[in-house]
């Protein structure tokens, strides 16, 4: 490293570039592969052969035991006629909408609150931003106690008002919602951020205008606040769906994909299939499905947003 | 509290002047009410474990979980650390942490300054190439990285804890680039003209200009790897290499209902993060802006 790197000519303007020698462009090049090496290793090695391990893996049937067969397609049939990928796609797909709607718009109505000086604001502010590092599992064990069904939090609080709380994590109707809830707890502060800078990035000059040309609050805000946002708005969509899709670590300690498979998302049924199960074939078909999921929403996410006109702001 | 609620309200009393005071006075009561139960929501599930492992587990269970601990106890936690491996968890995450944390710094900024700041050959290819990877879930590679792992042996070693993450990720990589492109190049070509090498225009330049974008990656690379759960879980079976996050999931399950210890291991791996919260806090926010920006 040293020797590439001791070696380099001291006078290389930018511009010049094009016209510098031979060796001293080959002694460039052999730093900057020195310098990405590691990470070009690990992309490769790590990222780029298990994207495609991944559809080679889903057309065999395997079991890390036994020599693999290839089978095809047989796998994305099976995953959905027996291991219910049917059921984990829509089960993926409430949660997503249980989640991301009501996380994104409490994010951008808290943002809109603390969107003003002054230090107890901003304590509050940063107050928020707290839960965004809590482990998941960790925090789940405590949502499990504080939704337990006898002594924990909520129906104490329920009973104190004359009515008695579910038993909710083991309720099918009741898990998904408090899985989805303890999500939103965690991540709202922090989509907060976002649309706080965003909400910052606006010339008061525009609401000034707005002002004088007569607009109330309400319209101010669907006019000019809610327009400016939209790049905030698809960048908060976009992660938050993402992440929905591939939830794992709340279910696996709050439910554990239960009860029955009401709670089993995309995520759990890769893992039972892959890791409980040892179906490496139908484990990577899902996974590919999957894959394919976020990219179709992510897609459809850039062609609403990017669809009407952004103003363009200096 | 007074002296808290000044500052909102004298800028209510500069931008309402129209409305009479009493009115102004019940709207800035109202925000600040408003503005303590929106905090109350985060902080609350905090204290309430944080009460509950310091109660023996009769307590927890006859108690109500706001009520302080009638006789605050350490019980618990020597429990989870002598009978249980809660110590091997903590000192695990903590290594995994931090060689993850340095190896993904380093070899990110090496990727990034070679990206932003050098022509060569191939470069918007690679560059490109990583960028498609940014697109790539983790949950896509989980089950080839297990596979692969397995089979040069590397499952359930301490290797596979950290191997998949130590070399950066095209995300930091790409964050890094983009910041490391906004130093001016004048000051870099300086260096370079004093006969900087390539490595000492990145140690004494570059670096010490990117401070924001070098916490910013330490601080995703931090959270991430003491809150990563699916790869561990999966690519360890022996105790004695669980981390925290895989201790407190395979504890939770095997002493369900035992809340005082249950809430005790789980208190293990949140504090230290809400302690790096505290410290850093002003960065935190600041890194969510950065990430957020440059996407």
């Amino acid at each position: 490293m040293t020797q590439i790197a001791a070696g380099r000519p001291a006078i290389q303007p930018a511009a010049e570039e094009p016209r510098s020698t031979h060796s001293s462009v080959r002694r460039r090049s052999l730093t900057a592969y020195g310098l990405l090496a590691p990470s070009l290793f690990g992309v490769i090695v790590f990222l780029g052969i298990p994207v495609i391990l991944v559809v080679v893996f889903s057309f065999l049937k395997w079991n890390l035991l036994t020599a693999p067969t290839f089978v095809g397609l047989t796998n994305y049939l099976d995953v959905f006629q027996h291991e219910g990928a049917g059921h984990a796609l829509l089960v993926t797909f409430y949660y997503f909408l249980l989640n991301i709607p009501v996380q994104t718009a409490l994010a951008l109505g808290m943002a809109l609150l603390m969107n003003r000086r002054g230090r107890f604001t901003a304590l509050i502010r940063v107050l928020c931003v707290l839960p965004y590092l809590a482990t998941p599992v960790a925090m789940g064990v405590v949502w499990q106690w504080i939704f337990a069904p006898q002594t924990g939090v909520v129906n104490t609080l329920l009973h104190f008002v004359g009515v008695s709380g579910p038993d909710w994590l083991n309720s099918p109707g009741w898990s998904m919602p408090v899985v989805a809830f303890a999500n939103i707890w965690q991540f709202v502060g922090y989509n907060m951020l976002f649309f706080l800078a965003g909400l910052q990035a606006i010339p008061p000059m525009l609401y000034e205008a707005s002002a004088i040309d007569g607009a109330s609050t309400v319209q101010r805000f669907f006019r000019v606040t809610l327009p400016l946002l939209r790049p905030t708005m698809l960048f908060v969509l976009v992660t938050g769906a993402i992440g929905s899709f591939q939830v794992f670590d709340s279910v696996y300690v709050m439910t554990n994909g239960g009860p029955g498979t009401s709670t089993t998302v995309m995520n759990m049924l890769i893992y039972q299939n892959g890791f409980i199960g040892f179906r490496i074939g139908a484990a990577s078909a899902l996974s590919v499905i999957l894959f394919a999921v976020i990219l179709v929403v992510t897609l459809i996410q850039f062609r609403y947003f990017n669809r009407r006109t952004v103003y363009e702001l200096v | 509290m007074t002296t808290l609620t000044k500052a909102p309200a004298a800028r209510l009393a500069r931008t309402t002047t129209a409305t009479p005071p009493v009115t102004r006075g019940v709207r800035t009561f109202l925000y600040v009410i408003v503005l303590l139960a929106i905090a109350a929501i985060f902080i609350t599930p905090y204290l309430f474990s944080v009460m509950a492992a310091f109660k023996p587990l009769s307590e927890i269970q006859a108690d109500r979980a706001w009520d302080l601990p009638s006789h605050p106890t350490f019980d618990n936690f020597v429990t989870i650390f002598t009978q249980y491996k809660f110590g091997t968890f903590l000192l695990n995450t903590a290594g995994v942490t931090i060689i993850i944390t340095i190896g993904q710094v380093v070899f990110s900024l090496l990727g990034a300054y070679a990206f932003a700041r050098i022509q060569f050959p191939g470069r918007e290819a690679i560059f490109w190439g990583y960028l498609s990877m940014l697109m790539v879930p983790n949950v896509v590679t989980m089950i080839p990285l297990y596979v692969m792992m397995s089979k040069v042996g590397l499952t359930d070693t301490y290797w596979a804890l950290f191997l998949p993450y130590v070399f950066g990720t095209p995300y930091t990589i790409f964050l890094m680039r983009q910041y490391i492109q906004s130093i001016p190049s004048e000051v870099i070509e300086a260096a370079r003209l004093d006969g900087c090498s390539e490595l000492g225009v990145l140690r004494r330049v570059v670096v010490p200009m990117s401070r924001p974008i070098i916490m910013t990656a330490t601080i995703i690379a931090v959270i991430f790897s003491w809150n990563n759960f699916l790869w561990p879980l999966i690519s360890t079976s022996s105790n004695d290499l669980q981390v925290l996050s895989v201790g407190v999931a395979n504890f939770n399950s095997n002493f369900t209902s035992q809340w005082n210890l249950v809430l005790a291991g789980s208190l293990v791996a949140l504090i230290p993060m809400v302690i790096l919260f505290v410290l850093f806090q002003k960065h935190i926010v600041n890194s969510v802006n950065l990430s957020g920006a440059n996407r």
